[in-house]
């Protein structure tokens, strides 16, 4: 039995979105790819968003924008999927990979949930298919026998099979992908005749893979021709990232319940903090040391909303420096003691001039740093 | 194009901007511009279009003008019939300069110059050209490169400081309030996609009239969200009144004038009203020659502001057009097939990858993109996209963006641009084949040749030396000096000969060319090339390197006020390491200046440098490790020179320094080392001191100990003969590594491999002959110790290992 929208901790975008994909469903006037749901430019629009919004059955839809970053990039992604060769989405950890991999297949396939998760423990039967062991015994090597995997179904229904993590799996489960990407066919030597599935029109294959993983289960090169590469780059404007903050924060605590908006400027802030620390220059043009971990948008947002819970189930309702900051340090300081050190270091120059400056919330920001220990 | 620029997202774009627009009639705008049966027609352009340089041909053809008015300084109507030869080829430039000797332009009186680029597709060169074969009275009308100097502020457009400045002004297009809104609202990446999409691509779907209506409706806009202030600042105001005077003259004269113009201008023409008197600056001053410039040159994503990216691109389409007009779609489109595959051809070339199947992904990527963007047909930004998808292998990176980097060169295209022979030249390249003529230098090949001087012994050779550095230090890429010493790296400095290549080649007389705002001869440019770099806020060591330039062109002698200039950086210069190196160079130039047969007298600047790195010198005993080495050269350096008797008046106040260095509490050891190592030399510190101090550091406490290693670096840098003189720092030496445990030890032992390698291989011999005496040990002794190979030892392993098998087997 599935489980009710309202009780998932994070609804797949086909059902978050449901209403919005079907209204640009029915306003889709454009020639749609075999077996897509809906037109290259109705994804386009449904991702970028569009100012113009959308009206079905009497009611108004505004298109918002989705995957806030580089335009382009989405636009290569869509062309991509419609043509002959998969797309492989690289790039730092937190960079949102899942996240349009999710945008792409739920607009359109209709479903972001056929998804591999690759792990070192990846195995084919896990991509392809595997036995009903029960019926297997009955009744011999029978379709009704045959438990389909994502790979598998994806061939059969014409829809998009998400890898994700695609390089933690084993370089032989990943080169399995090779010829079924080639020939758009999967053989099930076990059912004879029958053990034929060619790939239905709207099948397609989206990989994500972390760079920071880069030399575990390197790719090789025949899968590689097989893909269209993307790189997505961490977010390069601090003023995107705030607004990237705010709308995920807006989003999960929607999800979860929490009646309590986002602060702009605690928002401001934490952008400002990750950007600088991730570029290795403060906006006043002091030189930073870069920690080693990940100071992706992603860790932001859980910064933020973790603030935010504690600030709406434990605080007064507005989020407290000293919370922000025990939750940075949560954040950063993971692999290396030495990243505390380099967020002490920013704190005792960037957040000391800023809050001089400043005064305010960087004021009390750098109050708070007695908690970076 | 409808859509966008008076559609909703206008709306917003404009809503922002209303305040500024007043009194805006675009249909009353375009009625006075743009009707053929007006006595002046306004075509605006932007300088690098072929799509404006189209509808420029067609309307040329259409409207059969009796007069083409060209915006353009009016100093390049001689230079007409040159631009229009069969023999020259673009990409060419007009090369603009002028000298302000009165100081018209400036109390500084400096020298002026800027570029005015043409391509091919460039409609200026189609108005020239068609002007030109069709007998129509065609000139450029905009004032002359100097009016404009002296019509612009400090800094602000022709004037800016800026190591290239271009005449073309589509800046004001592409930077107005307006542009940058409406790339924002409408999803581009950037103008010039904007600009492809709507005025390149859907531009070739309209006829003239409609083409010319949305450049005038775009251009206005621009316009009138540009600030008054800011264009008189940059004296677009001045430059469109003489333009407005020019046009004025010209009808009474003719009966169908055509008026190509920045589009941005054309407001301006219609109806400014300000006058602009002129300066009337000296002719003998502005120079205006024509030379051959490069498609890399006039790449916008190489700098030049006013270029449109991706010149071979545009360029190929360009010659598209002209065979098969009709199609626009069907020329982008094999255009892009084209750069598609000779990047794929270009990058397989450097083991790259992508196969003919990348190809096929990358040409089915590109039209895809064009239909999703809403776009006629592809255009050099899908060409972009569809390579960047589907040749890169792998995550994005410097190790993989070979293709990106081939697609780049490929857009941006190597073609130079050829003058034909009447080409008028400067003096300055007159003077550069005279030279060449007389020291029989093979110039109109372009072949490389090699030439040996022996520059100390031959005068000719040493004069031809100074020619080759000349053209060198100007910039012109003519000549390499291949080996030989060069000072101002001090390096080689004691080979006698140089070996030197040169090639000719047409970009050395386009350098010369734009040099020759320097000067009408190479020693004269090279000296006003000089003073012009001291007059940069640059610092004495940098000018010190200037001087050595001068030295070995030979050109100390005209060095004049340069000289007193060059003095000033010097004594305003308050870093240390700088005026060590000032006086490194000073130094040399002194002790050269025989043999290179030079009258310059430095003493008394290097008196200067001296006293001042003296006075410094206390100041500097916490220094990083680094500029240890460095510091230490100049102590040295100093200790020589005092030695000479033309300083030695000075050596008291060298001593007191270096007392002064070595009482500071906090002292790099190195420096204090050797700054004892330097008094020893002079005699003004016992060695027994000296010892005592540095048994003082073996014997103290753990960090004390570790600097010690330090401090023997510096006193063996500077004074290596008191390890040479007895046997007590060998003894405390040997005593002290005897004592110290491993650890300890291994952190010391960098420094004193350093402090080490100052001795030679003779004085080493002696020290460890000393060391041996010490511990009872024969020299012969040492050398019988042998070296044991890794071979040897696995060898002696396995053999261990069987012989304990043996016996364990035999009990």
């Amino acid at each position: 039995m599935g489980t009710r929208e309202a009780d998932m901790i994070k609804p797949p975008v086909e059902v978050a979105y449901g209403e919005e994909l079907e209204a640009l469903r029915m306003n889709d006037t454009a020639k749609k790819p075999m077996n897509w749901k809906m037109s290259p430019q109705a994804v386009k629009t449904f991702i970028l968003g569009s100012d113009k919004p959308v009206v079905y059955n009497g009611k108004t839809y505004d298109i918002k924008k989705k995957y806030l970053g580089n335009d382009t990039l989405v636009e290569r992604c869509i062309v991509t999927l419609a043509g002959n060769r998969g797309l492989m989405l690289v790039g730092e950890p937190g960079t949102a990979k899942t996240m349009l991999s999710e945008l792409l297949s739920a607009a359109i396939s209709g479903s972001s949930t056929n998804t591999v998760q690759g792990t070192a423990g990846t195995t084919e039967d896990m991509m392809k298919y595997s036995w009903n062991y029960a019926l297997l015994l009955e009744k011999g090597p029978v379709p009704e026998a045959l438990v389909p995997a994502p790979l598998y179904i994806g061939m059969r229904e014409g829809i998009i099979t998400r890898f994700e993590e695609i390089t933690r799996m084993p370089a032989e489960m990943q080169d399995s992908l090779i010829s079924i990407l080639s020939d758009k066919v999967l053989t099930i030597p076990e059912l004879h005749e029958d053990g034929v599935v060619f790939a239905k029109q709207g099948f397609n294959v989206i990989g994500t893979a972390n760079t920071r993983d880069k030399g575990v289960n390197e790719m090789s090169s025949a899968l590689k021709r097989r893909f269209n590469f993307e790189t997505v780059f961490p977010v390069r404007e601090a003023a995107l990232e705030k607004q990237i903050i705010i709308n995920e924060v807006e989003k999960l605590a929607a999800e979860n319940g929490i009646e309590m908006s986002s602060d702009e400027k605690v928002a401001e802030l934490l952008a400002s903090t990750y950007h600088e620390l991730r570029e290795g220059v403060s906006s006043m043009g002091h030189q930073i040391d870069k920690p080693g971990s990940v100071m992706s948008t992603a860790e932001a947002v859980s910064v933020y909303y973790q603030s935010m819970m504690s600030a709406y189930y434990y605080g007064d309702g507005t989020i407290s420096m000293d919370c922000l900051v025990q939750n940075l340090v949560g954040a950063v300081v993971k692999e290396n003691r030495d990243d505390l050190e380099k967020i002490r270091g920013y704190f005792n120059t960037v957040v000391k001039d800023k809050s001089g400056k400043e005064g305010g919330l960087w004021k009390r920001y750098y109050e708070a740093r007695r908690w970076l220990k | 194009m409808e859509k966008i620029l008076r559609g909703e997202t206008l709306a917003e774009v404009d809503g922002a901007l209303s305040d500024v627009i007043v009194d805006f009639d675009m249909e009353r705008i375009c009625k006075d511009a743009f009707s053929l049966d007006n006595q002046v027609v306004y075509f605006p352009v932007r300088h690098h279009s072929p799509a404006c340089a189209y509808h420029l041909q067609e309307v040329i053809w259409e409207y059969q003008p009796d007069c083409i008015l060209i915006e353009g300084p009016d100093g390049a109507n001689e230079l007409i019939s040159v631009m229009t030869d069969e023999e020259t080829e673009a990409p060419f430039a007009v090369y603009y300069s002028y000298k302000d000797s009165e100081g018209i332009i400036s109390k500084e009186a400096e020298e002026y110059r800027c570029y005015y680029p043409f391509l091919d597709y460039s409609p200026e060169l189609v108005a020239v050209r068609a002007g030109v074969k069709n007998n129509i009275h065609t000139a450029f009308i905009d004032l002359p490169y100097a009016e404009i100097l002296a019509a612009s502020e400090e800094n602000r457009g022709l004037r800016k400081n800026e190591e290239k400045n271009n005449y073309n002004d589509d800046y004001y297009l592409s930077t107005s309030v307006f542009m940058k809104r409406l790339v924002e609202k409408s999803g581009f990446r950037s103008y010039d996609e904007l600009w492809e999409k709507y005025f390149e691509i859907d531009g070739m779907f309209l006829d003239s009239r409609e083409f010319i209506g949305n450049m005038l409706y775009y251009c206005v806009l621009s316009r009138l969200t540009s600030r008054e202030s800011e264009l008189l600042a940059e004296g677009c105001l001045a430059r469109e009144a003489y333009m407005r005077q020019n046009i004025a003259q010209a009808k009474e004269k003719f009966q169908k004038i055509l008026v190509v113009t920045g589009g941005f201008h054309t407001y301006g023409l219609l109806y400014g009203q300000k006058e602009h008197s002129l300066h009337n600056i000296k002719k003998e001053n502005q120079g205006v020659y024509l030379m051959s410039y490069s498609m890399e040159a006039t790449d916008g994503l190489n700098g030049y502001v006013s270029g449109m990216p991706f010149p071979a691109f545009y360029q190929a389409v360009w010659e598209g057009l002209q065979n098969s007009c009709e199609n626009a779609s069907q020329v982008y489109r094999d255009t892009v097939l084209k750069f598609l595959v000779s990047t794929g051809k270009s990058v397989r070339k450097k083991n790259g990858s992508p196969s003919t199947y990348d190809e096929i992904c990358a040409f089915n990527m590109s039209e895809n993109l064009a239909k999703l963007r809403g776009k006629r047909c592809i255009g050099a930004y899908e060409l972009w996209d569809s390579v960047l998808s589907s040749y890169v292998k792998g995550e994005y990176t410097k190790a993989t963006d070979l293709p990106m980097r081939t697609l780049r060169k490929v857009l941006t295209g190597d073609t130079i641009g050829k003058l034909c022979k009447n080409a008028k030249v400067p003096p300055l390249v007159y003077d550069f084949e005279e030279n060449c003529r007389k020291y029989r230098l093979k110039v109109g090949k372009t072949v490389k040749t090699e030439l040996v001087l022996n520059i100390f012994a031959s005068e000719r050779h040493r004069q031809l030396s100074e020619f080759l550095h000349q053209v060198d230090y100007m910039d012109t890429g003519f000549a390499v000096l291949v080996r030989g010493p060069r000072l101002a790296l001090r390096k080689d400095r004691n080979l006698i000969r140089e070996i030197w290549s040169y090639k000719w080649s047409t970009q050395v007389i386009s350098a010369l060319i734009s040099a020759s705002v320097y000067g009408g001869t190479l020693p004269e440019a090279a000296v006003s090339k000089l003073r012009a770099e001291l007059k940069k806020n640059i610092s004495s060591a940098k000018a010190s390197e200037c001087l050595i330039h001068m030295f070995e062109m030979g050109l100390c002698n005209l060095l004049g006020d340069a000289f007193t200039r060059l003095e000033r950086i010097v004594l305003e210069d308050g870093d240390f390491f700088s005026l060590v190196k000032t006086f490194s160079n000073l130094i040399m130039v002194d002790e050269l200046s025989g043999l290179y047969r030079s009258e310059l007298d430095v003493t008394g600047l290097i008196r200067t440098v001296y006293r001042k790195l003296v006075i410094e010198l206390p100041h500097m005993a916490q220094m990083k490790d680094k500029d240890v080495p460095e510091t230490m050269e100049a102590l040295k350096t100093l200790f020589t020179i005092m030695e000479k008797d033309a300083y030695r008046e000075d050596r008291q106040m060298f001593v007191d320094a270096l007392y002064a260095l070595i009482e500071k509490k906090h002292i790099n050891p190195s420096l204090l080392g050797c700054g004892m190592g330097i008094l020893y030399g002079i005699g003004c510190m016992d060695a027994d001191l000296i010892g005592r101090k540095c048994a003082g550091f073996l014997a103290g406490t753990g960090e004390k100990q570790l600097e010690a290693a330090g401090v023997f670096r510096g006193l063996f840098f500077a004074a290596r003969d008191l390890l040479l003189v007895g046997d007590d720092y060998i003894r405390i030496i040997d005593e002290f590594i005897g004592r110290v445990d491993n650890e300890q030890f291994m952190k010391m032992l960098p420094q004193f491999r350093i402090a080490f390698s100052y001795f030679t291989p003779t004085e080493i011999e002696k020290i460890g002959s000393a060391i041996a005496d010490m511990h009872g040990i024969q020299k012969q002794e040492f050398n019988a110790l042998a070296y044991v190979t890794p071979e040897q030892y696995s060898y002696g392993t396995q053999l261990d290992e069987y012989v304990m098998g043996l016996i364990k087997y035999y009990g």
